[in-house]
Parts: structure tokens; sequence; C-alpha cells
């Protein structure tokens, strides 16, 4: 004997009822499941209030708006390059007298600094305090002898990748030619062997498998400000899209 | 053609539901495989990259004397690694680096040997690797054909049923719902209204009063 003898006397009444208990249940367990991810998000961002509460020798904020930390660099894909040490090489051209093309040995006979950056990826994440050490493009402009027509530096990478950075930021004293970060080397997925580092610019202006520097007079927007992306990046701005 | 009328005006919705259906049966591997890959575009924030599970294993070491010759360099370091015979090595300023079959390079610097390698995840890496279209021209064209069914979809679904449950009650305002959030979205927080947003004029304006 049924509890509910009306359903089954009309059995479309029951699949609708039956529908709507499940439509119920479906909306019931996906709202439970966001908050709860919301919860975790927000219990576990202790790192993020902390950086929120600090400033940067320069009187900004040490975390820009809309971001929160994480503790480690994280893939964000693209199209990776080789990452092999011994195929590398870094081309440093364009508006310099003594254009010159280094291995992976001779980037390591350059002069080298180990320089604390916090870096800001466009999606949202900040890692801080990361030690990155390698060549300051500032040294690489003066050993080639940079002209002073040179106003943006572009950063070249695998497949023709680009990113271009005013000369002012690229040649400040934590932007890099970087090859290790925290003492490590950096895996296939974070630019393996050498990346470029404009740590003051959203990450994306560092760009991974890096193949060259070149100076040049005229801005020439690289391959995410062609697509929609900030053609400056600076984070303290939230200058995320075009 | 006068019989053809009455017959297209009787059985046009029977059509349209049975060519719904088999777009439908058409349609779900791509559905599986642009949404599966979607939503791990949609958190790459969060989860990054999920193609790859990515590892990395540091371990100290004796540090290998700079005046080592290369080959006693190179093995002390393949001993320490513990991977086997490498397929290749370098030396260069304070590295040893060496690479194994896997793909796995085991880098040591000083007295400190970092191991990294990554294995592909077999469907989420294949379901991602089709969901970027650019670049692959052929299957660029196939990408288009199922938008396409999935365009036939969406306007089929709102004529498949007729009546309160059809366009009349439920439909109207189910889609009313559908496309009001992405409308809302775009007012909310679209471009067009991220343009008005004033953008902090100097860094100072950034800090709390």
């Amino acid at each position: 004997m049924s509890d509910s003898p009306d359903l089954d006397r009309y059995p479309e009444l029951r699949r609708a009822v039956d529908r709507r208990n499940f439509i119920k249940s479906a909306a019931a367990g996906t709202a439970l499941m966001a908050f709860g991810g919301a919860l975790f998000r927000i219990a576990a961002d202790d790192l993020t209030k902390q950086a929120r509460a600090e400033k940067r020798g320069d009187g900004r904020q040490r975390l820009p708006p809309g971001q929160r930390v994480i503790e480690f660099l994280r893939p964000m894909g693209g199209q990776e390059g080789d990452g092999d040490v011994k195929t590398f090489k870094l081309k440093v051209h364009g508006l310099v007298k003594k254009p010159f093309e280094v291995d992976y040995a001779g980037l390591l006979k350059l002069p080298q600094v180990t320089k604390e950056a916090d870096v800001h990826c466009v999606t949202g994440w900040t890692m801080l305090a990361g030690q990155w050490k390698g060549v300051q493009i500032s040294k690489l402009a003066e050993l080639a002898e940079m002209t002073g027509e040179a106003r943006y530096v572009i950063l070249e990478a695998a497949h023709g990748y680009t990113a271009n950075v005013p000369l002012k930021e690229a040649t400040m004293d934590n932007a890099l030619i970087t090859y290790r970060v925290n003492g490590k080397p950096f895996a296939l997925q974070h630019g393996a062997p050498v990346r470029g580092l404009v740590p003051d610019l959203y990450f994306w202006k560092s760009s991974k498998w890096i193949t060259g520097v070149k100076f040049v007079k005229d801005d020439a927007p690289g391959y995410w400000e062609v697509r929609g992306y900030h053609n400056h990046a600076d984070p303290w701005k939230e200058e995320r899209y075009g | 053609m006068d019989e053809l009328w009455p017959r297209i005006k009787k059985r046009w919705r029977a059509w349209l539901r049975a060519v719904h259906r088999d777009f439908g049966y058409l349609a779900i591997g791509f559905t599986v495989i642009y949404a599966v890959s979607g939503i791990a575009q949609n958190h790459i924030e969060d989860w990054g990259e999920v193609s790859y599970k990515s590892y990395e294993q540091t371990k100290s070491i004796a540090a290998v004397a700079d005046d080592a010759p290369d080959d006693v360099a190179i093995k002390a370091v393949a001993d320490a690694a513990g991977l086997g015979t490498p397929t290749s090595s370098y030396r260069a300023g304070d590295e040893v680096r060496l690479e194994y079959a896997n793909g796995a390079k085991a880098t040591a610097i000083g007295s400190e040997l970092t191991i990294q390698g990554r294995e592909r995840r077999a469907f989420i890496g294949a379901a991602n690797w089709l969901h970027t279209a650019r670049n692959r021209h052929g299957w660029k064209y196939v990408a288009d054909i199922y938008a396409l069914l999935l365009l036939y979809l969406a306007i089929s679904g709102i004529f498949m049923i007729k009546g309160k449950l059809g366009l009349k009650w439920r439909g109207a305002l189910l889609i009313s719902i559908g496309v009001s959030v992405p409308i809302a979205a775009v007012m909310l927080s679209g471009p067009d209204a991220r343009a008005k947003r004033p953008e902090p004029a100097t860094a100072a304006e950034l800090q709390p009063p």
C-alpha cells in the first residue's frame, strides 16, 4: 500500500513530482558545493590577508588589487620551447651597437644577480618573495651598447611569442633574464631553461622559453597584447585587458 | 504542393525532434570534450595547466667539485639521482644537468639535486589539445561544425514541445532567465562597464585612507 495513492493513480503526476524532487536535490547539492568551496577558499587565505597588510618600498600595497597569494608558481600552459640547455641561445639585438648571441654556458658567465621579487599573474594569483637568479636586462643593454633611440624592449620567445615592455620597466634592477628561482632550475612548464622576469608587470610579460631581447624605438604589441590583453599590464592599476 | 503543405504543417515538430535527437547523439563526444576542458580552462588560475601531472623532488648530495672532470661529475650526479643511465648531459657554471629517456631531468646545483618531470594526463590532456583549435586548420573546421550542431540543438529545443511546457509558459520563463544571465554579466562587469569605472590616477590613490 503506497503512502501516496493519488500519485499511483496518476503516473504522469508521479513523473512530474519525481522530476521536481530531482531538480530540487540537484540545486541543493550544487549550492552546498559552491558554498563549501567558497568557505574553503576564504578560510585558507591567510597569506593573502597578510600580504594585503604589507607595503612595498615604493609605498604601494604589496599585493595588487584583485590578487591572492599562492605558494608556488602555477603552470599556465602555452606553446612550450624545447627546454634544452644544449640548444639554448639568447639573441640580444635591435637598436644596439654590438648585437650578440649567448648560449647557456655563456649566459652563466655574464654578471649574475639574485633578486627577490613578487610576481603577479593576470588570472589573479601572486607568488611572493621568489629568489630569482639571472642577468639584468639593463646589463644586456649595456653589453650590447643600446642606442639612445630605444624606447621599448621586446622579449622574444619560442614559436614567435613576444611581449613588449617599456624600456623603463625592462631595465629596472629586478628585471632579469632568469634561469633559477629559489635555487632551483625552471621546470619546462615554467619556461625552462631560461625565461624573462619583469616582476612589476603582469607575469605574461615575463616571457617563458625566451630566445631574444630586442631593443626597439616603436612599440610593438606582443602575443597577448593583440589578443585583448592590456598593452602595459600594471597590476596596481589592474591593467588586465585592453 | 497542395498535399505537401498540410503534411509539413502536421509533421514538422516530429521531424524537428528527430533531427534534434540525432544531432544530440552526434554532439555527445564533442560536448564531453569541450565541457571538461572548458571547466579546466575556467579554473586555470586555481588548478593551473592540468594536461600534465608534474613532479619535483629535491635531494641533498655531496657537492660536485668545480675541478672535477666532466665524466666524474656526471657519474656522481647520475648515481645520486638514481634514475638509471641519462640520455644526455650538460655541465655549465655550477650546474650539472642530466636528461632521461622518460623526460625526467636531474639538475645538480652545488649540493642540491632537483629532479623534475611530468606525466601527461591522457583524457584531459587530449581534451585540452582539441579544445585549443587555434592554428590547427583541419580541426578548426570540425569544431565549427560542432558549433553549428549546438546552435541547431539550442534553437530547435525551443520548438520541440508545445503547450504550457513549451514556449507559452515554462519555456519562455526559462529562456528569459538563461538569456538574462549573460546580459546581466556584460552590463554589470563587461568591457564597457569596466571602461566606465574610474581608474586610480596615481599609485597613491591605491592606498587605504
